[in-house]
């Protein structure tokens, strides 16, 4: 090995480092503990002083009506999520992609939920969606009182209550969702834009035959993104409905939480962290296989 | 508290302070404090809730109270509610609004004490059959009339509605005595919380100090925890500017007000009627599974299968560490 190879893997490496470090430091370090915590009794007043379990932790969460019902609400909430979060962005990016002055502007305004603080959103909506007591009624009844629908206790009624966050988290997140799908379609080739123009296609022919296709990998991205925000929800029913009614809003994250902080159960808390874990990496890995298909 | 003292994680404080200095804290400081016959911590100030109601509105309602000191059966409270609602006036303020679990707990247990239930077995280990009794289920349900009959708000979203003219009566703790005070005056008038039974129970608790197993100088933790709760150089100054109750009897000399209501009742109930919350390591997860309770009751949730579903989530709790 020559000295110059040698000296520019040590730069190499110099460049790395930090990276790696950080990557290290908290990343890699804290989930291999969460791993190791995850076989164990530990307790987090006294981490240290804990002992293997083997797959106890995962037995017992696996077979927690609890958890099943956690995981069933995230499901649901990302099923409801994840398809009108993407269309509704990918039809708003079809209009506001214009390079004109006052579509710029509204590209901004449909921007400014993403940057807004998660829990000053909950508690606005919390007072939008406020049921009727005595003389006191949220704007949101008042709204669909005008479309002839009876008030609603939306945060409050059972069946309600993970729709109305779904659609107030669609509202929030929308933005993102949208500002990808146009820099997406910025990268559609103008060539086959006006190639298909001459041949006489439409512009909803133009949209499903030319754009869709370019744009698989912005779609795919933009889905598998929206699945693992929707997956990781906590803020807005903790704020909102703090899990409830009947348990109905509790997702994956506020039982990690509660196993962790509430009942102080570090090792279990890990146990459902690492199936979480797994369930985001598969999402990711199906991302990845779906989109390489269309490079090769 | 229990749940340091169950890790092992504190001292025990009785070495520090003689019996003498011990008789002079309000009963529930110590109680709260005492684990197995030891304490393990102590606090400066105590809490209480109370039933604030406005004389005005009680007067044009028709509205009449028991005598000073006494509270009103669950039935007599309802038939309160129901004249004041009859004037197009909300009853009663019950902040289920507030976001800290804690309250619903804290504020709503007597009620279930008063209705001879219990949160916990006495041993702290067990809450199946003892959350869902069928007195709990009894005491849960008059409860949940109040919102039924529409004579509190399920989902409030004015914090203070007795103090902007808006409720009659408000269910609320020690720190809205002052603001109640300046904007009622002589309007302002205090019961203790209804009952369920025969005797009136009262909440308390507040902030407390231990000291740590691992400290390396307890007896000089000991010397600090002895001047922070010393009525004049620890108690005085704190209270002051916490609004806090003092918890110690000779730190009452030192406030003016505690000789008449509301301040007087705040003395009278953690002396005579009130009743610390349950000392087990499992206290976390029992206070926010029994708030998510009471929230779903409050919106008209079934009582029994309720307090039944929360009896499962906490025993399940207990059981993995027992």
């Amino acid at each position: 090995m020559t000295t110059t190879i040698r000296h520019s893997r040590r730069v190499a490496w110099a460049f790395l480092a930090p990276a790696l470090i950080l990557l290290g430091v908290f990343v890699a370090w804290p989930l291999l503990r969460a791993a190791i915590w995850s076989f164990t009794n530990a307790d987090l007043l006294a981490p240290n002083d804990s002992h293997w379990t083997g797959v106890s932790n995962y037995a017992d969460v696996l077979t927690d009506p609890q958890f099943r019902r956690a995981f069933g609400n995230t499901a649901l909430f990302a099923l409801m999520v994840v398809p009108v979060q993407s269309a509704v962005a990918f039809v708003l990016a079809l209009w506001v992609n214009r390079p004109e002055h006052p579509w710029r502007w509204l590209r901004a305004v449909f921007f400014v939920p993403v940057v807004v603080s998660m829990p000053v959103l909950a508690v606005l909506w919390t007072m939008l969606y406020q049921p009727v007591q005595g003389s006191e009624n949220g704007l949101i009844n008042v709204a669909v009182r005008w479309l002839g629908i009876p008030p609603q206790a939306w945060l409050s009624d059972p069946p309600l209550a993970l729709p109305a966050i779904a659609f107030m988290s669609v509202w929030q997140g929308l933005g993102l969702q949208m500002m990808v799908f146009v820099a997406g379609l910025q990268g559609v080739p103008r060539v086959l834009l006006e190639a298909s123009r001459i041949d006489g296609a439409n512009a909803f022919q133009r949209v499903v035959h030319v754009v869709i296709p370019a744009m698989r990998n912005t779609i795919i991205f933009v889905i598998t993104v929206t699945t693992i925000l929707a997956a990781r929800l906590f803020v807005q029913p903790y704020l909102m409905t703090r899990g409830g009614p009947g348990n109905r809003t509790r997702s994956l994250i506020q039982l990690i939480y509660e196993n962790t902080f509430v009942s102080q159960d570090l090792g279990r808390a890990c146990a459902i962290a690492m199936l979480f874990l797994g369930l985001v990496a598969a999402l990711t890995l199906l991302q990845r296989r779906w989109s390489t298909e269309e490079r090769t | 508290m229990a749940r340091l003292v169950d890790a092992k994680l504190l001292y025990p404080l009785n070495a520090w302070f003689t019996s003498a200095e011990l008789e002079d804290f309000l009963p529930t400081v110590l109680e709260q404090g005492t684990i197995d016959g030891r304490l393990y911590a102590l606090g400066a100030f105590e809490s209480a809730v109370v039933l604030y109601f406005n004389r005005d509105v009680f007067n044009a309602a028709g509205v009449t109270t028991p005598a000073t000191g006494q509270s009103w059966s669950w039935p007599e409270f309802l038939s309160a509610c129901a004249k004041v609602r009859h004037q197009g006036i909300e009853p009663v303020a019950l902040h289920m609004n507030e976001s800290a679990d804690e309250w619903f707990t804290y504020a709503f247990s007597p009620l279930v004490w008063s209705g001879e239930g219990r949160l916990i077995s006495t041993d702290g280990k067990r809450v199946s059959g003892v959350l869902a009794s069928p007195e709990n289920v009894r005491t849960l349900t008059a409860w949940q009339q109040l919102f039924r009959l529409e004579f509190a708000a399920t989902d409030p979203v004015d914090p203070d509605p007795f103090g902007h003219g808006r409720s009659a009566m408000d269910w609320s703790g020690h720190w809205m005595a002052r603001p109640h005070v300046t904007d009622l005056g002589d309007k302002l008038g205090v019961l203790p919380l209804p009952r369920m039974g025969d005797k009136s129970f009262a909440p308390c608790g507040s902030w407390c100090w231990g000291i740590a197993r691992q400290s390396k100088h307890p007896e000089l933790a000991a010397l600090w925890l002895q001047w922070v709760t010393d009525s004049e150089h620890g108690i005085v100054p704190i209270v002051r500017a916490n609004g806090a109750i003092p918890a110690r009897r000779s730190a009452f000399a030192f406030f003016a007000e505690y000789a008449h209501a509301p301040y007087a009742l705040f003395r009278d109930q953690l002396e005579r009627s009130a009743r610390p919350r349950p000392r087990t390591p499992y206290y976390a997860t029992l206070t926010q599974r029994f708030a998510a309770a009471l929230r779903d009751i409050a919106r008209g949730a079934d009582v029994e299968r309720r307090l039944q579903e929360a009896e499962r989530e906490i025993q399940r709790v207990i059981d993995r560490r027992n």
